[in-house]
Order: C-alpha cells, then structure tokens, then sequence
C-alpha cells in the first residue's frame, strides 16, 4: 500500500495539479485499491481460524494462524504438484500460442475462401461451454491412450485454448502494418520467412498477451485436471487445494494458505510475461 | 497481394495443425452435442430419439429463458461498460504514470486468485448479517437501505454483475498491449500541432488500437455468454434461479441426467453466440471502414 | 511420509489385531495373479475417515500381498467426484470401485454396468453383520446392486444456553411449542434456527424431512406428492424462516454451520459426521452446550414421536466384472472394510455411524451416543427427502425453497416447482 502511496504523492508533487490529473489519479488508485483488495482479504483470512473467517470475516485475526501454512505444505506431494502445474502449464502454452500465432498469421495476411467463416468458427470455439464436453473429452482422451498423462492435459489445454489465442494474436496481427511485409516480399523473402522474420517478432506483444491469458487458465483449471488423471503423482496444484475440501466441510482457512502459495508463480510468471511487451517502438512503420 | 503457389502450400502446413486440433477438441464434440441434443438420454441407458422436443421444452422453461436474458444483459454491460472502463485505463497506464507496470499488474491480480476465494470474498461482502457492504452503508448512516444482497430478488443479479465490472485487467492488458505498439512519432507530431491529451486518444489511440478493442468486444461479449463458474460459485443461480445462466443451467441438467436437454443448451448457446459474433463483426467493419 | 507413517501403523496394527482372522480369509484366496482395483475415493485428505480408512486399505494390500492391490485414487472435491464417476458411467469406463450417495441406486442398476452382490451376500454370515433394513435399501430388481456403509440418522441439536435465556430447559416435544420457542429466542434477539436456501440447501432439506414425517407418517412417500402432507410441511418450513437468520435466502453450509458454531443460533441439524465439530470448532465451550434432541410431533400428524429420517448416507458399489477373480477380489475387499472391529475405530476417530451392526462405543461423545440410542429406538427410519426422490426433484429443491420464503408461490406452488421438475 505504501508504494502507491508514495507514487500518488511523488506524481502529484511534481505535476500540475489539474482537475483532470486529480481524476486521473483517482481512478488509478480506486482501481488498485478494487483489485489489491481481494488479494489482501486473502491473505488475511488465510492466518485466520475457521470460525472467525464465518463469524467476521472483515476483521483481523486474534491469533495469527500460522499454522494454516504449515497444514498447506504438510499436503503430500505439494511441491510435485506445483512441479506439474509448471511444466503443463508452460508446455501447453508454448504449443498453443505457437500454433494459434501460425493460425492468426494466415487469417490476419493472406485472403483466402473461407479464412472469414474460419475466424468466426474459432470466435464461436470460444463460446463452446467446456462443462458440457466432459464426456467427449474423457472419450477423445481415453481414446488416444492420454488419460492420466500430463500429455493428455497439455494437449486438451493447448487445444481447448486456440480459438481465444488466435483471437486475440490475429487482432493484434492486423494491427501491423503492411508495408515492411511487402518490401520484404519484393526482396524475396517467402511465406516462412515474412513469418519468422517479420510478423511474428513484431506481434510479440499480441502474442505475450495471448500467452500470459493461456497460462493462467491453464494453472486455474480444475475440472478437466480431475477428471483426466488419477495418480497423485501427475496431478496439479489446483488438486492440491482442493485437499482441504471434502464431502462434509471445507477447511477454509488452510485452503487459503494454499491458494496463496499456488498464486505466487503464476502471479510471478505473468510479471515475466508482461515485461516482455515492448512499448514505444520508434520505427514510424509498424502500424497504421 | 496474390496468392502463390509457394503461399498456398505455406497457408495450409500453417493452419493444418491448428485446424486438426480444433477438429478433435471442438467440431467433433460440438457434433456429438448435437447429436445428442436430439435424443433424450440419461446416460445410463438406450438414448431414445426425439427430434426437436428438447429444444421445445427448454425454451419452455422459464429458467433457461431467464438464464438467456441475463447472458444477453451481461453481455450488454461486459462490452458498453466494462470494455470502456478497460480502454479507459489502458489509455490512463499508457501514458506511463509512476508505478503503471505495478499498477498493470495489481489490475490483473483478480484473474489470477482463484475463482473460489473471489466468490467466497464477494459473498461475505454482500452478506446480511455481517456484509461490508452493509456495513459501509450503517457508517454513512443508511441502514434502511441494508439487506441480503444476493438473496433478495430485485437485487441479486446486479449484485453478481456490478462486483465484476470492475475487474478490467483482462481486457486491459490486450488493449494496452496494442496502444504500445503504436510509434511515438504520432504523439510527438500532435504535441507540436499543440493537440490535447483527450484529442490525442480520439485522434491516434483509439483508431489504431481499434483491433484491440474490436478483440475486447468480441471477448467480453463471448465470455459473458458463456458465464459460469463466478456464477455457480457465488450464488449458484439462485436466489430462485434469478441470478442463472445457459451454462449453469447445463450444467444443472448434466447433473440431473439430462443430457438431450443439456446439450440442446449447448447448441442453443453457440447459436445465439454466433448472432452476435457476426453482429459485433458488421460493427466493426464500419469503424474499420472509416479508416481504410 | 504420512503414507509411511500409516503403512507402518497399519503394519502394527495388522500384528495387534487378530491376525489370524485375516490370514485365513486371504489364504482361502488365490488368483493367478496379481489383481489391481481401482478406487476413486472421497474419503482421503482432510475427510475425518481419511486417516483410518488409509490404514485399512494399507492392512488389505499387506494382507493380500502378490493377489490383490488397491490403488487409491484421491478425490477431495466432491463435486467433482460425482461428475468424474457420472462421466465414467456414461462413457463405460466405470471405476472398480466407488462409493454413491446421491446418485440414485435405481438410476446406475439401469445402465446395468454394476456387479451384483447378491449370490456373495445371501444367506452368509457376512449378511448378518448388517443392520435390519439395510440390505433390502440396496436392493434393485432382485439385484442387491451395493453394500450398504456409511449410515445417519438426523435429529436436531440445541445449544442449551442460548435456550436457558429463553427460559427453556428441554427442546419442545411438538412443533407448535417449537415455534412458541421461537419467538421468545427471538425476543431476545436469538435466531432460532440457522436454515439456507443455498448450494443443495441441505439442512432446510432434513428439516423438511423430518416435518413431513411428522405430518404424513412413514409411509408419506409411498403416497407421492401428490399427498396434501408435502404442503403442509412446506407451511411450518416456511414459518421456520421467520425465526432464521437474515442471510438464510442463499446460505450455503458453511454459513450455517459458522451461526451455530459461533453461538449466534439455537437449533441445528445435520448427520452423526458434523458432531465432533461442536468441540472442535465450536467457540465459547459450546461442545460442553449442546444437546441431542428428537424432532418435534406435529399435533394431529400421522407421524410418531421418536421417529425421524435417517438413511443410508453411502454405498460401495463395483463395476460389473467379466472375470470371476476380480469379482472375488472386490468381495474379499468389501468384506475386508466392513469389519466390525475396523468400523467401530472408524466411527470412534470420524464420528461417522455405518450400516453394520457396532457395539455403542461409551468413549463416544454424549450427543452421538443420544442420536444411537434414539435411533435405536425409534418407531421408523425414514429415508430423508432428497433420497426418496428422483434426482431432478432433489436438486430442483433449492429454488423451490426460495421461491416459497421470498413470497414468490405458497405451499402449494411449492410443490407444484417441484412437480416441474419430474419428467
């Protein structure tokens, strides 16, 4: 909170103080403090006892419980779980922005029959309600020998991801401007090379942005994780979690402690993600 | 520029991979779905075909009409009100205000906390007995105006909608990552033509972000379709199923061993999707007109 | 290490207990090989069967060593569990083993993947160790399709304090003196009852259950609902929101259960599994505070006093094998696991009550040892609501309940919604 603090009194300290900067600041902050809010009440109730958390759950907890955390990492196999979440998550949204890039890259530079039925198609993927392919999906997995592999999970992530990659990536791709790609066209450079040369490094942030979605979807999903594996062994974090729910009660504090562990690589690697978006390009030519 | 033959061979090793996929994962299921919708089957036994009746009796039903409806209105609210806001403060963070990477950051953080504490979180908020919201409204001394907020009719449904209005990040940071990609060059030219911050936005940011926020659009009115786990987890349709959605209300079928109804869902859900896909598309085709 | 750890407790304990016994049963068995079964299992984590089940399952594996080996499979989340076991059935690739509760016994025999208990169980001594009654509950088409386990019955629990300030010593033996109850808890400010409409609604639900006993007797299902008992039920149910918590429209259970575990409500109901949680987690000595008490008498009810729902809470069920062995092996487990002489460590450390016959365990606590003895006791053991129903009225029950509290329909568009919901 301080940081914001402080960045709210260093900006209005040496701007001009303007009505429109004042709202500006307000938003900014107001904003922060919505979105900070629901992380903080987190990590609050996650040092609380279960029946302050129903009894009042604004307040600050009489106790500190630490042993929240300790309950979160006795979960057997916890870190293999983060482990796994890593590697599917990460695998799966290498595979999937490689190939929805590939994908927006035809719809959003070349006109062909069918590429505006193909968008449509894949903005209608986007729609397709995941609960009700649960018994599709067990068959297709099971079919091609997937269940209970962390392949399998990577594939229906990847998959299930690229009508929402290729969205965003081709909306962002149709941003760029044309003319460095015809010039490199007129000086030989092919279909492959326009790609990797051209299109792709300069929709990188298209692409990031795709990537940062397609990551945290894949580390927050639970349904399929369960429903598709059955050794501990392979399972992910989000599984891990769930340890503190069962049929009759819900530990929800210890589960807070969990939740908070589970967020710190994702909150991590979507950092990472976002630093990766250059800004402020000076080479006049890139859009328009 | 032409299509060569060199082109069409590239065209179709680059989309033939991500096709196959969505093959697998999409066509094929979604014509399961179909199929499936034509039968009333519990899952158990023989599945016995029906042609259209299922169709015939979820629109009958009072509570998928009513789950349509709040789709339609959550979509309506998603792209007139959060989208704005997200451009808003895509526009705000551009201009680089201290600290506007934490800031992007912190925006973001509500995606990434798992949906079951967001749902607890906004449940205890709205909550009677010992809800904030309540409380904040005591403090300004309008305790008349307390009540259950999720639990009363009237209130229930704006109450699900207003609390996720605000959590913009998504949608922000695809419009963000496409206000970067714009050159300094254009700004710099305005400052000297002595144009202001807000003719700026209107002049060079929105237009050329526009693939951006056609993207958000397109998103925020597909994803409010297809609304489901904030609403399960918060409220889980009720009260009286006033808050419900097609996917909840699926969802609920599968659960009863319904499939045929379930899936007729489905398929009404991706048709009303595709309405307004193309509706949001023809939209935007005249804005991108505008600047061809 | 846990898993070690309760090898290692098991392994000593298999010495301790008659190891004889278990020798015996396992020498009489011997496949060609090594069979593997596979079990979803909801009672793992922080479930309170969780550590002794473990334990027995590690004893079988020891006991069967080279010939059986059951391969847990952990399922916390328990709804997901049932769309993974609904998923299994529909695509035919049921599980060996799993437990049911809220799937209907006659839904599941109908996909006719479930293995038949019946030429294993009947007339064997293996029989007699299950309670009166419960074997007929699992028993579809002359196909006894599960082995009844985990059992309940759902009385009601006061906290006697918050009752002295209304100036009651004992819970009232009527509904009427109830609501009178109810009033005075309100003049001092007391919810009476902690009641919700949220999630599966699940403690309206047994209330709702244990009225329509009152009022329509045992035999009130059998008449359908059509019968005029269901509306009047739904009348007291919905008197009973006027003395409940200002969030009971949406309350799920952990909302419940925090009133009356921080003392902010009287009366509560729930299964024999919730009983250790008033000491646990109760707050100013309330496990000390509360009491057992059986459901009130509905004056001029067809009902008995003494009587009340209780149920089956959980089957073990197996896919139906092709080979023989493999339908030994899930008997020579299931008989492993209803052991008395296991059941009744499971029930001490759970709380849980089962459907095999135990002897009272006197280091129970006072409350679980009260609902034994009543439930023993009682004229009749009713089946509560969402069981005796098809499951689109069960899960229909939810919104019903809250069209009927927010004024939307009377008692008998109540159960007209829940008419609706059948086929």
């Amino acid at each position: 909170m301080t940081t914001i603090k402080q960045t709210f009194r260093q900006a209005s300290g040496h701007k001009r103080f303007t009505p429109a900067n004042l709202f500006k600041w307000l938003l900014i902050v107001f904003f922060a403090f919505y979105t900070l809010f629901p992380l903080l009440w987190l990590i609050v109730s996650s040092f609380k006892t279960n029946t302050e958390l129903f009894g009042n759950p604004f307040a600050l907890p009489e106790v500190w419980q630490f042993v929240n955390y300790q309950n979160a990492f006795r979960v057997s196999g916890m870190l293999m779980m983060m482990g796994n979440s890593i590697f599917i998550a990460l695998s799966a949204t290498l595979l999937n922005v490689v190939l929805a890039s590939m994908l927006a890259y035809c719809l959003s530079r070349f006109t062909f029959k069918g590429n505006g039925a193909i968008f449509t198609m894949f903005s209608a993927g986007i729609l397709v309600p995941l609960n009700a392919l649960m018994v599709p999906y067990f068959i297709t997995i099971t079919s091609i020998g997937l269940y209970n592999t962390r392949a399998g999970l990577i594939l229906l992530y990847a998959a299930t991801g690229i009508p929402m990659s290729t969205v965003i990536i081709r909306g962002l791709m149709e941003g760029i401007s044309r003319e460095i790609e015809e010039a490199a066209y007129i000086d030989g450079c092919g279909f492959y090379g326009r790609f990797t040369r051209i299109v792709f490094p300069l929709s990188r942030n298209g692409i990031m942005t795709a990537a940062t979605f397609q990551f945290i979807t894949c580390w927050n999903e639970f349904v399929f994780a369960n429903l598709l594996t059955s050794s501990q062994n392979i399972r992910t974090i989000q599984l891990g979690i769930r340890y503190f729910t069962n049929q009759f009660s819900t530990d929800f504090v210890s589960m807070y402690a969990a939740i908070v562990i589970s967020i710190v690589p994702s909150i991590l690697l979507y950092m990472i993600f976002q630093n990766q978006i250059i800004t402020g390009l000076s080479s006049g030519a890139v859009k328009g | 520029m032409k299509l060569t033959r060199h082109d069409r061979i590239g065209l179709v090793s680059f989309t033939l991979p991500g096709l196959i996929l969505f093959l697998l994962f999409f066509i094929i299921p979604v014509g399961y779905v179909l199929v499936v919708s034509l039968f009333k089957w519990d899952g158990m036994t023989e599945a016995v075909f029906v042609g259209f009746d299922n169709y015939a009796s979820i629109w009958k039903t009072s509570v998928f009409r009513r789950s349509l409806t709040n789709n339609l209105v959550w979509a309506l609210v998603a792209t007139c009100v959060q989208v704005p806001l997200a451009v808003l403060m895509a526009l705000i963070l551009n201009e680089r205000p201290r600290g506007w990477k934490l800031f992007r950051t912190v925006y973001y953080f509500p995606q990434v906390i798992s949906g079951v504490a967001l749902a607890m979180l906004w449940s205890a908020v709205y909550n009677s007995e010992y809800g904030l919201l309540n409380g904040i409204l005591k403090l300004l001394g309008r305790a008349d105006l307390a009540k259950n907020w999720l639990g009363t009719l009237q209130t229930a449904f704006p109450a699900v909608l207003i609390y996720w209005v605000f959590y913009i990040g998504y949608y922000m940071v695809i419009v963000m990552s496409d206000l970067s990609g714009i050159s300094k060059d254009y700004y710099e030219a305005a400052d000297i033509d002595g144009a202001g911050k807000i003719r700026q936005a209107f002049a060079i940011s929105l237009p050329l972000a526009r693939n951006g926020i056609m993207t958000c659009v397109t998103l925020a009115a597909v994803m409010s379709l297809r609304q489901f786990e904030q609403v399960y987890l918060l409220t889980n349709g009720g009260p009286a199923n006033r808050t419900s959605t097609m996917v909840l209300y699926l969802y609920k079928q599968i659960q009863n061993m319904r499939y045929g109804l379930a899936n007729a869902a489905s398929v009404m859900l991706i048709i009303v999707g595709i309405i307004v896909i193309v509706g949001i598309r023809q939209l935007f085709k005249l804005w991108h007109a505008a600047y061809e | 290490m846990k898993k070690l750890l309760s090898l290692i407790l098991a392994a000593i304990l298999l010495f301790s207990l008659s190891a004889s016994a278990f020798a015996q049963s396992s020498a009489e068995f011997n496949p060609k090989e090594e069979i593997t079964l596979n079990f979803p299992s909801i009672w793992v984590g922080t479930d309170s069967k969780a550590p002794v089940f473990a334990e027995m399952v590690a004893a079988f594996n020891e006991a069967y060593k080279g010939k059986v080996n059951i391969v847990i499979e952990e399922q916390t989340d328990y709804q997901a569990y049932r769309d993974k076991i609904r998923t299994m059935i529909t695509t035919g690739n049921l599980p060996d083993l799993f437990s049911v509760d809220v799937f209907k016994l006659n839904d599941l025999v109908a996909s006719g993947k479930l293995m038949d208990f019946a030429p294993y169980l009947t007339d064997s001594e293996w029989a007699k160790t299950f309670s009166d009654g419960s074997l007929q509950e699992a028993t579809v088409e002359n196909q006894l399709v599960a082995i009844p386990f985990e059992s309940a019955g759902f009385g009601l629990y006061y906290n006697t304090e918050l009752l002295e300030k209304a100036g009651y010593t004992e819970f009232p033996k009527t509904y009427d003196e109830m609501f009178v109850m109810a009033e005075k808890l309100k003049e001092q400010d007391i919810v009476a009852f902690p009641l919700m409409t949220g999630e599966n609604a699940w403690t309206s639900m047994l209330w709702y259950s244990n009225i329509l006993l009152a009022v329509g007797g045992p035999e009130v299902y059998n008449r359908g609902l059509d019968d005029p008992a269901f509306v009047t039920a739904a009348e007291v149910l919905k008197k009973m929101f006027d003395y409940t918590s200002s969030d009971a429209v949406g309350a799920g259970a952990a909302v419940v259960n925090g009133h009356f575990l921080n003392f902010e409500a009287a009366v509560y109901t729930n299964g024999p599994w919730f009983l250790p949680r008033f000491a646990k987690e109760g707050v100013n000595d309330l496990g000390n505070k509360v009491k057992f008490a059986l459901p009130p008498e509905y004056t001029g009810g067809m009902g008995t006093f003494g009587g009340m729902a209780g149920t089956v809470q959980a089957y073990l069920c197996a896919a139906k094998q092709d080979n023989p062995e493999k339908e030994q092996a899930i008997v020579e487990f299931f008989k492993f696991i209803t052991q008395p002489e296991w059941l009744y460590k499971l029930a001490a450390t759970a709380g849980s009550m089962f459907s095999i016959k135990l002897e009272a365990n006197p280091d129970d606590i006072q409350v679980k040892q009260d609902l034994a003895s009543a439930m023993a006791a009682a004229p009749y053991l009713v089946k509560h609501f969402n069981d005796q129903m098809p499951t689109a009225v069960a899960n229909g029950f939810p919104a019903a309940l809250d069209e009927l509290v927010l004024g939307e329909v009377d008692a008998q568009g109540f159960v007209q919604l829940l008419k609706d919901n059948l086929d």
